[in-house]
């Protein structure tokens, strides 16, 4: 994978979320009554994002990769059950998963950006990261609007799980070892690693 | 690419940016009118609602007051005035199993009421079909549903204690203040905050849902001779078909007839009727908008409701229909609701007249059911002054001045025929009618306003509807 990937799949992802995140926190809100049983579900996620990071961070530079995969693959499960919750609980037990799929994502999104760009001229590299992933956040917000208006809350749950599971598609195909098979052309990306 | 969102994002501003959309106005279901409002207050507690009426009286502020909001003609709100919220006074007090009495605050919906029935084995007498409703609201409006035996909401009211707009709670029943039975009853919210009600229940019983399609000029024969004579039908509701292909020619049935042979407790788990919701709403926005549509949801809806029918329904599981997939928030335009009544003999010519002016005032109607009520004139403001067949019917209009303006002269037209009918129509929906119109079809309305003003000589209860009819 190269840096063009990671934008790729990134941008995928940030679809993903970006389609469900704003709705996401409307729909939280309907299922307490107060406000504070709101914020301690956002507490939640954040506990388990701060806890598997210290023990994330040793592997990170070795599979950070897969740790992408396995964080698009982890947000696609939560979005498939979250239509289906019945319980508070429930929801506290997705808020858990989403926080640890949240600090892979972080965590190694950071590391592969420092891989793939050079000390001294990371600029370039940062900024067009940073645009492809608030564009697609963009794109995705005033799309999941349109869609709730003609659906449901639930199809774009599924339609991010879509998404997430696209985002770990591209990463996983780009980094898969087949490099026996590999075109000329896609030696220079599989060199990267 | 950052163009394209920008653009995007500038055709959403101007696409949301309609008043009916603005979030700082208050409207109602139909977001018709939406005005500023002093502040919304949540409904909690006795004396801090008759603080309020106390302290809105020193300030010469105006209350409305406000259930879900589902109303559509401005009844719950009123510019600059203070809006109660009653959907945070929701607490069921007592159910009484013996007496089959519940006692429950005026903030409670009737999915309140059925979750805290059911496991006694009873249910509520009369409702709307969706169950979604707060209970003041739906005694405000003095409403009505499926069920054709128990009359409108009125005759399952016991009592109620109302917040006057002297700031006293009183005791309202048939007995006890009762001149203000029959006029906060279908009242609209003129007289004061209704705070709890004790309702009158029935048994839960096993129905067997049957659907029969036929042509619409067989209705209202097979309603009268087959329906209503028999007893152990207890619920019905009958739709007509708006769809191009069969335009006021078809119509079906549905009936919840009584089954002994079944044990209520095989089948009375509460269920939500909310499933398919995406594709419901998906069809009905494409029947919004196309006669395509039209016909698909026609055809569809014919094969999916006969495929049901003999399911065996619990009276509680019927009384709460499906609602979610008919959910519309787009700008600029809205679902709007219209009610019919129609005394039985006159029905299937007023019918005819119905779907001729809807053509040619090229109305978008999107369906129309049809409900019966028993002659029931106990509410001063009563819409079923003779046994009546009630037509509920679903608009889709624009929300621009153009678009009202249409939808009035159209409905006007309606409203005549229903008058020549000796019919009525219903008040919690767009106050299209003429005052006129009103006045002809409401003869009570002289003394439910010279009332209100008795009660309420300040007119600190206020909204639309009373400034619209009854000046």
């Amino acid at each position: 994978m190269n840096l063009k990937w990671l934008i790729r799949s990134q941008s995928i992802m940030t679809l993903a979320a970006g389609m469900i995140y704003p709705y996401y926190l409307l729909f939280l809100k309907n299922l307490g009554n107060s406000f504070s049983k709101y914020g301690l579900a956002f507490a939640v996620f954040t506990i388990s994002s701060a806890a598997v990071s210290h023990w994330l961070a040793p592997r990170l530079d070795k599979h950070g990769v897969c740790m992408m995969i396995v964080s698009s693959l982890g947000m696609m499960g939560a979005m498939l059950v979250f239509p289906w919750t019945s319980s508070y609980g429930w929801v506290l037990l997705l808020q858990l998963l989403m926080g640890t799929c949240n600090a892979m994502q972080r965590m190694s999104e950071r590391v592969l950006l420092a891989d793939y760009t050079e000390p001294g001229s990371r600029g370039a590299g940062i900024g067009s990261y940073h645009f492809w992933t608030s564009v697609a956040s963009g794109f995705a917000v005033i799309l999941g609007g349109f869609l709730i208006d003609w659906l449901t809350i639930n199809i774009l749950f599924y339609l991010s799980a879509l998404l997430y599971g696209t985002s770990a598609w591209t990463i996983w195909r780009t980094n898969r070892p087949a490099v026996p098979r590999a075109k000329e052309g896609s030696v220079s990306e599989h060199n990267v690693l | 690419m950052l163009l394209l969102l920008a653009s995007l994002a500038f055709v959403q501003y101007v696409r949301t940016s309609s008043s009916d959309q603005n979030p700082y106005l208050m409207t109602d279901y139909s977001r018709l009118h939406p005005v500023k409002v002093e502040r919304v207050l949540q409904g909690e507690a006795e004396a801090q609602l008759i603080g309020l009426v106390k302290d809105a009286k020193a300030k010469g502020l105006k209350l409305s007051i406000a259930g879900q909001r589902h109303s559509q003609g401005g009844h719950t709100y009123y510019k600059d005035a203070v809006v109660v919220d009653m959907t945070s006074y929701n607490q069921v007090l007592s159910v009484d199993p013996e007496a089959k009495r519940i006692v429950v605050q005026a903030g409670a919906t009737w999915e309140d009421v059925q979750k805290a029935v059911n496991p006694y084995g009873l249910s509520v007498k009369t409702m709307q079909s969706l169950n979604v409703f707060t209970i003041g609201g739906s005694i405000s409006i003095n409403a009505h549903g499926r069920d054709i035996r128990n009359g409108s909401l009125i005759k399952s009211v016991e009592s109620f204690r109302l917040l006057t707009a002297g700031g006293d709670i009183i005791q309202v029943s048939r007995t006890e203040n009762a001149e203000l039975f029959p006029l906060a009853l279908g009242g609209y919210g003129l007289f004061g905050i209704i705070l709890d009600v004790t309702l009158i229940l029935t048994e839960d019983e096993v129905y067997r849902e049957s659907t029969v399609l036929m042509n619409l000029e067989e209705y209202s024969d097979y309603f009268q001779n087959e329906v209503l004579p028999n007893p152990d039908i207890r619920l019905h509701i009958a739709r007509i078909s708006v769809a191009e292909d069969s335009y006021f020619k078809e119509a079906f049935s549905k009936n919840y007839t009584v089954d002994r042979s079944l044990k209520l407790s095989d089948h009375n788990k509460l269920k939500s009727n909310d499933n398919w919701v995406a594709p419901g709403k998906l069809l009905f926005n494409i029947n919004r908008s196309t006669d395509w549509g039209k016909n698909a949801q026609w055809n569809l809806q014919k094969h999916f409701f006969v495929e049901q029918s003999d399911k065996i329904v619990s009276r509680n599981n019927a009384m709460r229909a499906a609602s979610a997939f008919m959910e519309y928030s787009q700008p600029g335009a809205n679902d709007l609701l219209q009610e019919y009544f129609i005394p039985l003999p006159q029905f299937d010519a007023f019918v005819q007249r119905l779907g001729a002016i809807v053509k040619e005032e090229d109305m978008n109607l999107l369906n129309i059911t049809i409900r019966y009520v028993n002659k029931d004139d106990e509410a001063v403001l009563s819409y079923a002054k003779q046994d009546m067949l009630a037509l509920v019917c679903l608009f889709h209009a624009p929300l621009s001045k153009a678009g009202q303006q249409r939808m009035k002269q159209g409905v006007e037209r309606i409203i005549n025929e229903v008058i020549a009918s000796e019919g009525s129509y219903y008040l919690p929906y767009i106050a299209y009618p003429t005052l006129e119109q009103f006045r002809n079809v409401y003869p009570g309305y002289e003394y439910f306003f010279a009332k209100k003003k008795d009660y309420d000589p300040d007119e600190l209860f206020m909204n639309y509807f009373y400034e619209q009819y009854g000046g």
